[in-house]
């Protein structure tokens, strides 16, 4: 369990950091940051762990950070790491517990000066309709045939179901669809857990956010995700719940024991990265596990943008085409994908973990549906809650340099510890509200631990990406009113 | 048991660790699901109004343990169930058995103060020290 490796990086160029190979590490580690934020990575212990995963079996190419890297358990958080499929292996804690944590941002006709005076009621409203906060049950209620179903078919369950439109779906990842889900690998915990979660928000980082469109940096792109200057926007961050947990858990366990009994032939420098050879059975069986919550969490943003929809609609008490809520996109940001990459000058395909980070598919590429064909994947980066969240588009750079990945948010910066400490004798409440910005929450604690302060900046987080050309900036939204759980 | 004495907790940028210490392993591993408790609900039931009985199978020591307090996490968010005392009835090397009461969680009566994702296996560890044993765990916020 002994780190017995360098962590000393070198700069490369302004954006670009590399952990040389030293000790068990098969691969060198590439962080994609900045002077500013560079600066914080050597207090903490995530460029150990890039290490780490750089010395996990048939890695490609290099073990990558994206700028908002921080430490999490097993890779760090603003992670990405390539497997070849024959030599590699597939890593629940590469995904984390919550699969498919991710994105969703709908556009709206509304007015940010017809908004903002109403601004506090509908943040009101809104936290009274959506089911946030730990040990919330949802709108439905599901039985155990109804779940395998959404574990099968994802967004489209919820369409089916009546969530939302059709036409959501060629604007979700995937289609919101990961294929190779199936059901019959789950245990009865996990199968118990979701079948109460659907269309809950959960807690922790976790929030809806009601925004304004503060600025364009590319007004092409931006006509095309239908994103005007001064428009209401609405961003859902949410994931899989105690399904996913619970999936990551089982697997993160059964590759325990498999370890415990010599299955895999080299030192784990840390249990959490416990996994399995890709060729295996039980990694097979991961992966359509892992699958199936990554459709449960898919159906779960599907259902709280139709909540989110319908509660607009009746507090403004305005028609569908006024209020003319679409669905911009909805990401992923903790997944394993089989992708294809080119590798050596040869297309390879290769097992992607992405553990917070989000894909970024440049123009033209065969996977982005028809509308985003030009403009490239739109990439949604949230920030926190008192400053700005942004839209960025795919850049040819992610498929040189990151496996078409860039990063997923702004990171932490203080643990919770640290931030509630800092919070002390403060209103946060108040100082929010001073810039603008209307906050309901639920746990106690929920506002000192999610406070600005305990994030980076995500302008230089964004900044680093778009340097890097990893995604180019298209937008930048500013919050007016929020839900945490 | 006032929570100083039960644990200390350790920076972790995105999570929360604690260092949890007893003076055998039946309290070692009592004292871990008393802090686990503890700092997932603020007000909880004093009184259980069922029983229910815990056997588990680990790899080691670490391992019953992440699966140990896992199952406390399981009871609340599957079965909303909050669990009120604690009989460590054996544990051994790779196996632990246990008699839990719970109540049911009611959002007027209980209190939640933070929700715990998942018991990491992230740098665990279970130790002998010269006067008892020592955990340290990491959860996944």
């Amino acid at each position: 369990m002994t780190n017995i490796v360098n962590t000393k990086i070198k700069k490369l160029d302004e954006y670009r950091w590399l952990l040389p190979k030293t000790g068990p590490m098969r691969v060198p580690g590439l962080i994609f940051s900045n002077e500013g934020l560079i600066k914080n990575l050597q207090k903490d212990q995530s460029l150990v762990q890039v290490a780490n995963v750089a010395s996990l079996p048939g890695i490609v190419g290099y073990s990558l950070a994206m700028p908002d890297i921080h430490w999490g358990y097993g890779f760090p958080i603003g992670g990405v790491a390539a497997f070849d499929l024959d030599e590699g292996i597939v890593s629940p804690g590469g995904v984390g517990y919550d699969i498919n944590c991710g994105c969703r941002l709908m556009t709206t006709r509304l007015r940010a000066d017809e908004i903002r005076p109403r601004i506090k009621d509908l943040v009101a409203t809104l936290f009274r309709s959506i089911p946030s906060g730990v040990g919330t049950t949802g709108p439905v209620h599901l039985s155990k045939s109804e779940e395998a179903r959404v574990a099968v078919q994802g967004a489209a369950w919820a369409v089916k179901a009546g969530f939302g439109h059709m036409e959501d779906l060629q604007r979700t990842e995937d289609g919101g669809c990961m294929e190779g889900a199936d059901p019959s690998v789950l245990s009865s915990r996990a199968i118990q857990r979701g079948q109460k979660q659907l269309g809950t928000l959960g807690s922790g980082n976790h929030f809806l956010e009601i925004q304004v469109v503060d600025q364009i940096y590319d007004r092409e792109k931006a006509r095309a995700f239908n994103l005007t200057e001064g428009r209401i926007t609405v961003f859902i961050h949410s994931g899989s719940r105690g399904f996913g947990h619970q999936i990551c858990d089982d697997f993160l366990k059964e590759m325990h024991r498999d370890y415990a009994k010599g299955a895999l032939s080299f030192p784990l420098p840390d249990r959490q990265l416990a996994c399995a050879p890709l060729r295996s059975d039980l990694a097979k069986r991961y992966l359509a596990g892992m699958a199936c919550a990554a459709n449960y969490a898919w159906a779960n943003r599907q259902v709280l943008m139709h909540l989110t929809r319908e509660t607009l609609l009746s507090a403004l008490e305005i028609t569908p085409s006024e209020l003319g809520m679409e669905l911009l996109y909805d990401v992923c940001h903790n997944i394993a994908k089989k992708e294809r990459h080119l590798v050596d000058g040869q297309k390879q395909l290769l097992c992607v973990h992405r553990k917070g980070a989000t894909r970024a598919l440049p123009p033209m590429h065969p996977l982005l549906p028809e509308i985003y064909r030009r403009t490239g994947q739109p990439v949604l980066i949230p920030g926190d809650m008192g400053r700005y969240s942004y839209v960025l588009s795919g850049s040819e750079g992610a498929m040189r340099e990151s496996f078409g990945s860039s990063c997923h948010g702004a990171g932490r910066i203080l643990s919770r510890t640290q931030a509630i400490k800092k919070a002390k004798g403060r209103a946060i409440y108040r100082e929010l509200e001073d810039r603008g910005i209307f906050v309901q929450y639920r746990g106690r604690q929920t506002l000192k631990e999610e406070m600005p302060d305990a994030y980076k900046d995500v302008s230089l987080v964004v900044e680093s990406v778009h340097g890097a050309d990893l995604a180019r900036k298209v937008a930048r939204l500013r919050p007016l009113g929020v839900i945490k759980g | 048991m006032d929570r100083k004495a039960l644990y200390t907790t350790f920076d972790h940028t995105a999570d929360l660790g604690i260092i949890v210490t007893g003076t055998d392993l039946k309290d070692l591993f009592e004292k871990a699901a008393q802090s686990i408790i503890d700092i997932m609900f603020r007000k909880r039931p004093l009184n259980g109004i069922e029983s229910i009985k815990v056997s588990l199978d680990g790899e080691d020591l670490a391992d019953l343990m992440v699966r140990w307090l896992g199952e406390i996490l399981y009871l609340f968010d599957a079965e909303q169930k909050i669990v009120s005392g604690i009989r460590i009835v054996k544990v051994k090397r790779t196996h632990l058995e246990a008699i839990l009461d719970v109540a049911v969680f009611h959002p007027d009566h209980h209190e939640i103060a933070t929700e715990i994702k998942a018991v990491t296996y992230h740098q665990i560890q279970v130790t002998q020290k010269p006067d008892g044993w020592s955990t340290r765990v990491i959860f996944d916020l």
